[in-house]
This record gives C-alpha cells, structure tokens and sequence, in this order.
C-alpha cells in the first residue's frame, strides 16, 4: 500500500515538472527544456508502467525491458541537458577528480551484479558513470562554470540518491516506512522538484 | 487459427501494383505504408517467437515484448532511408509517418480478423486510438530525428533515447487497450488527445531555437 501512495506521488510530481518543461518549451523554444521534457516524462512513463502493472494485473512485470529502458533514456537526457548547458571553457583535461565518478560506479556495478541481472548493471554503471563524471567535472571547474553549478550539484545529489536507493532495495527489510528505501524514493521526488529551478537557471545563462 | 501473411498478401497486392503505376511522392508515400504493414507482419513474427522462448504469457507479452519489437521495426524502414537516400526533413517527416500508418492500418485488419466486427463503437475507438498512438510515436522520433540536436553523436544517442521513451508510451498504450471499460476508453484517448494539442499549440510554434 505504502509503495502505491508513494508511487503515486512521484508520478504527479514527474507530471507536473514534465508539464512545467513542455510550457517552457513552447514559450521559448528552448531544446534544453525539450530534453528536460522528455527527462522527467521518461520518468513518469517508467513509474507509470510499473504503477498500472501493480493496479491492473496485481504484480510487477514478469520482465523489466520496458521500465528499464525507460530509465535509461531519462539518464541519457539527463546528459543530454549537461551536454546542452555546458560552458564553453570546458573542454580541457579532466583530471583525476571526476574518473571517480565511473570507478564509483562500476564498483557499484560489480557488487549489483551479485544481485541481478549483468547486462543491466553495465548499461546502468555506464550512463551513471557518464553523468557523475560530467557533473563533478563542472564542479571541479566551480570557478569558471559558477552559473552552470546549481544543476551540477543537482545532479550529483540525483546520481547520489538513486545509488541509495538501488542499495537499500537490495537489503530490503520491510514494507512500511521503516523501509530507508522509501526514505530514498521521497527524497528522489523532491530532488525532482528542485532539479526545475536547476534547469531553469542553467538555461537562462 | 489467423493467417496474417495471407491478410498481408491480399492487402500488399493493390498497394504494390499501385507502386508500379505511381511516380515520385505518390509512390514514395505508398512505399512507406508497405513498409509500416511489413514492419507489423515482422514484428508479429518476432514477437511471437521472443515470447516463445522466453516463456511468457501472451497477455503479458503485448505489455511487455510487443511495444519493444514494434517500435524498434518500425524504426528501421526510416533509418535505411536516412542513412541511404540522406532526403531532407519535410520528406522524411512524412515518411515516418506513413510507417506509422502503415503499420496501425494493418495492425488493426490483424485486431478485426482475430475479435470480430460486430461492436462499432469500440472498433471506432480502438481504430482512432491505435491510430493516434503510432502518429504520436513517430511524431516523436521524427522531432529527436530533425530538431533536437545537431551533432551527429548527440542525435544517435538522443533517438536511441527517444525510442526507449515511445517503448514505454505503447507498452502503457497497450495495457489500457488490453482492459475493458472506462480504462480501454482512457488509454485510446490519451493518444488523440496528444495529437489535437500538437495540431492546436504546437504545430506552428515548435521550430526550436
């Protein structure tokens, strides 16, 4: 019941913000909030598949392609909208700093793999790895990206959560609120929130 | 027990001889719906035997293998034709389309051989959404296609992304269909009223910066 609820909740959030996307892409026609659109609708779409398999069938989908891939494409415009947003001082070297972000994650990726499924975890640790090096690369370089910083630090603090709770359902103790992955969910949805103003002030520079 | 590939015959026969007869736009248009109706014999094809060797029921497989399959031959036809024939956007907008129509058009004789013909208002329905919801599809892929980004790498992994977003949108398309009731009303409208706000707001105004 709890994971219905709170289902529910983040797919009118992700509804909401999708629709605030698609307003801002028909006032200013702007791609990034196109690829914002269709970060959030991806999203929305993924829980909504989920979410209709729970209330029509009574059980979650026999296998995951559809929700799955759902979720990678929202990761992808996620990068998209890094890639759009960036300044253009930033193509230099790298440095050390943001490889932490792909080790971070195919470690993760190895330690998953114990879990479930291989092909998945690869394709998951790349995109993760692909965003967490972007975004701490714009951190790194906070100087000169300071307007670009806000939706880096968004998206770190995204990455961050969906790793959380990607752990917390493989320790998955009981379906009540003492759950840490419903506590992990709750605070995606307001990362959601908060990624519009992100946005916004990443595309109004 | 269904024949489809003899629907398809009997279907594909006029269309082809029509081909023959036509000349540049007439002919390339047709071209396409055959192309969509192959591309949903196929995906029958594969569909069928993906569900087979993974062991899924068939209710299941329209949710879950089904959008999957479709969407990605329905895709192929206007990739071959982008990457050979290199046509500019108003033709190949166009041509995704006709895929689409296609492939609802005949989507929809394999749905009337197999249920029936005898409830009109729900066949209207069913025609208009299905319809819809392969229009909004490739409407979709058309725009990541053409307008949304501009190097070449950003596009190829923007349309794969794209692509995984329609999957998504049909399976969802499919579950609602797949009910009865007020739920099969709701998931046929979702897609015609996708398509009436494009034609009402957005058909003009989308020419992004």
């Amino acid at each position: 019941m709890i994971e219905r609820i709170e289902n529910a909740i983040q797919i009118t959030v992700l509804l909401i913000c999708a629709g605030i996307s698609i307003f801002k892409t028909a006032k200013y026609r702007s791609r990034t909030w196109t690829n914002a659109f269709f970060f959030f609708g991806s999203l929305a779409l993924g829980d909504i598949y989920w979410f209709v398999c729970l209330i029509f069938y009574g059980k979650t989908p026999q296998i995951s392609v559809v929700s799955d891939l759902s979720w990678y494409a929202s990761y992808i415009f996620l990068y998209l909208i890094l890639t759009r947003t960036a300044p253009p001082e930033e193509t230099g070297k790298a440095g050390f700093l943001p490889w932490l972000g792909p080790v971070f994650t195919v470690s993760m990726a190895l330690f998953f793999m114990t879990y479930g499924e291989i092909l998945g975890n690869i394709i998951c640790a790349s995109l993760m790895g692909l965003l967490l090096f972007s975004s701490i690369r714009r951190l790194k370089d906070h100087k000169r990206c300071r307007k670009e910083l806000f939706l880096a630090v968004m998206i770190f603090i995204f990455c961050m959560i969906e790793y959380g709770l990607w752990l917390s359902s493989c320790f998955w103790s009981s379906d009540t609120l003492a759950n840490p992955y419903y506590w992990f969910d709750f605070l995606l949805t307001v990362c959601f929130v908060i990624l519009v103003p992100a946005i916004k002030k990443a595309v109004e520079l | 027990m269904n024949y489809i590939e003899n629907t398809y015959i009997c279907l594909a026969a006029p269309l082809l001889l029509t081909i023959l007869c036509l000349r540049r736009e007439g002919r390339r248009s047709l071209i396409f719906v055959l192309a969509g109706m192959t591309a949903c014999l196929l995906s029958a094809y594969v569909s069928t035997y993906l569900t087979g060797i993974m062991g899924i029921d068939l209710a299941a497989a329209s949710y879950e293998i089904s959008p999957v399959v479709e969407e990605v031959m329905k895709s192929l036809p206007i990739l071959f034709f982008l990457l050979v024939f290199e046509p500019d956007k108003k033709v190949a907008i166009g041509c995704s389309l006709m895929i689409a129509v296609g492939f609802a058009t005949f989507e929809n004789v394999c749905f009337l051989t197999s249920y029936g013909t005898s409830e009109l208002l729900n066949l209207v329905i069913r025609g208009f959404g299905t319809g819809a919801m392969h229009v909004v599809c490739g409407m979709i892929i058309a725009l990541g296609l053409f307008f949304l980004w501009d190097q070449v790498w950003l596009r190829v992994v923007g349309v794969f992304a794209l692509l995984c977003f329609v999957i998504t949108f049909h399976a969802i398309f499919n579950i609602f269909v797949n009910q009865s009731g007020i739920v099969f009303w709701i998931g046929s409208v979702i897609p015609l009223t996708a398509v009436f706000v494009y034609l009402l707001f957005f058909r003009r105004k989308v020419r992004l910066s």
